[in-house]
């Protein structure tokens, strides 16, 4: 008999505690007046901008929930399902691998599509791009764009005989790749071209063992300019991946001022500021969220 | 992913060929090596418990370190390509000649090495007429041993910029086709086993004096 007074006594505090929490859980995400929940992919850059847009929020009033670090493919159902409000999104990949249509290379064109294609299936406006572009590029070491004078794809189609390429094995085959290349530039007859593991593509090329390699055009080691050349994408070959916030219509209709706040800060961001945000956190090691605040506070 | 498979072969054969004669040029150098440096290894410390204490542990404790980390770890002190392919595999293949040699050394009987000495046999010819052909079969177990591990192993060259059949395998897993990550493991499994085929005859003819 005691035991079951006991067991009573245990069960019906539990209750209470879980009550307790829930009521404690509800008070918490209703707590303010205007909040919304800002989430990112799980990479360095994408973390560092959805915070600067989180510190630009809370500056303007928001009370902001972070969720950072969603896996880059659970992130599109995360927004449409209403679990966060606001992430940063490239263009190229809202047309490419959300919408599945054929990659377009003009800036505004590929903008313009997933703006209308969004705001129609999904309900999510794209705000203004900026102009950070994180696309396919490709780099050569700077002895040889100093000997050759290349600077621009075309000047290293021309050079190729020269060159020394060090591939990931995929760039050879993927359609935006070599082939891409060979149809929009003429053939790269490579003076030898050689397979590394992504990771040492610097390495390789600043030991002189290559001379060409292909990058992202925001990636860290891209700042060390004395020793990498990134090419000019002269003939329009790759879609643009234009950084740009995408909130949900629900969100920005009961708080528009939400775009104007973002705008301000797109504006701010070319590739090369992406560029050495990007390398504050991978090289020099910095939290990312020290460095987005340090940025936000240079131009707040 | 037949046809992707079939339709890779057409479209890229001499690369694909390149790349097999690269992957078993990589493996036997590199084995070969091993042998050179295991064997004779393994003799000397076949003769006393110290000596063996002396070479074994070194590379004991080498083997230890994963072939791809140790790719890596080369890379400072020798670059990229081939030298740091051909010494982390040597790494990974003179352990098993190694301790397969000293065993093989320990366990020739004593009635044969009696035998020899009642016949008047010097000691070079004991060695060479009776010690290493007793030995041979355990020395070749060894060597079988190491091959099958180098040719699974030399697909990390393709990390590197050494080439290989790793190429195809790590261009498969970087464009998610599932087509190229069979094609180059298939591939690499036939040389393995084409390669052990090989040795296997070529041991039946060196080992004329086995003792069974």
């Amino acid at each position: 008999m005691k035991n079951y007074r006991r067991l009573f006594a245990v069960i019906i505090a539990a209750v209470m505690a879980l009550s307790l929490a829930a009521c404690g859980g509800s008070d918490t995400t209703s707590g303010g007046d205007k909040s919304v929940i800002v989430g990112s992919k799980d990479f360095t850059e994408n973390e560092i901008i959805a915070e600067i847009y989180a510190l630009a929020l809370e500056d303007s009033g928001f009370t902001v929930e972070r969720k950072m670090n969603i896996a880059g493919s659970v992130v599109h159902t995360s927004i449409t399902s209403g679990e966060i409000d606001i992430y940063p999104e490239y263009t190229g990949t809202g047309l490419i691998s959300i919408l599945q249509k054929e990659a377009l290379t003009d800036q505004d064109e590929v903008y313009n599509t997933v703006k209308d294609e969004y705001d129609k299936q999904f309900s999510i406006t794209w705000l203004d791009y900026a102009e950070a572009n994180d696309g396919q590029g490709l780099f050569v070491a700077k002895r040889a764009s100093d000997e050759y004078g290349i600077t621009t794809i075309s000047d290293l189609q021309a050079n190729a005989d020269k060159l020394r390429f060090a591939s990931q094995g995929e760039f050879d085959e993927r359609d935006d790749g070599i082939p891409g290349l060979t149809k929009v530039y003429g053939p790269f007859n490579w003076k030898s071209s050689k397979i590394y593991d992504n990771g040492l593509k610097w390495e390789v090329v600043d030991s002189d063992e290559a001379d060409v390699a292909p990058a992202y055009t925001t990636e860290a080691r891209l700042t060390e300019t004395d020793k990498f050349v990134l090419l000019e994408d002269d003939k329009h070959m790759w879609p643009p991946y234009n950084l740009a916030p995408i909130v949900r219509n629900e969100v920005l209709e009961q708080y528009p001022e939400i775009a104007e706040v973002l705008n301000a800060v797109s504006a701010t961001l070319d590739t090369e500021t992406v560029t050495q945000l990007n390398a504050k956190v991978d090289i020099d090691g910095e939290e990312y969220e020290d460095v987005a605040l340090e940025y936000w506070e240079s131009i707040k | 992913m037949i046809t992707g498979i079939a339709e890779y072969i057409s479209t890229h054969t001499m690369q694909l060929l390149g790349q097999i004669a690269t992957h078993t040029g990589i493996s036997l150098f590199a084995l070969l090596v091993a042998a050179v440096i295991g064997i004779p290894c393994g003799y000397l410390a076949s003769r006393s418990e110290k000596a063996e204490l002396i070479v074994s542990a070194p590379f004991e404790m080498l083997r230890v370190v994963p072939s791809l980390a140790f790719l890596i770890l080369l890379i400072p002190v020798m670059g990229t390509g081939l030298a740091p392919t051909i010494v982390a595999l040597t790494v990974l293949a003179v352990p098993p000649i190694l301790l397969n040699t000293i065993v093989g050394f320990r366990t020739v009987p004593d009635f044969m090495i009696e035998s020899a000495m009642g016949i008047g046999m010097t000691d070079k010819e004991i060695l060479h007429k009776v010690r290493i052909p007793a030995a041979m079969p355990m020395i070749l177990a060894g060597v079988r041993t190491a091959l099958v591990e180098v040719f699974a192993s030399t697909t990390l060259a393709a990390k590197i910029g050494a080439g290989g059949l790793g190429e195809i395998i790590f261009t498969g897993l970087g464009l998610n086709r599932t087509d190229l990550l069979v094609l180059g493991g298939v591939l690499t499994a036939v040389l393995s086993l084409a390669a052990g085929g090989v040795f296997d005859a070529l041991s039946r003819r060196i080992m004329k004096y086995k003792y069974v």
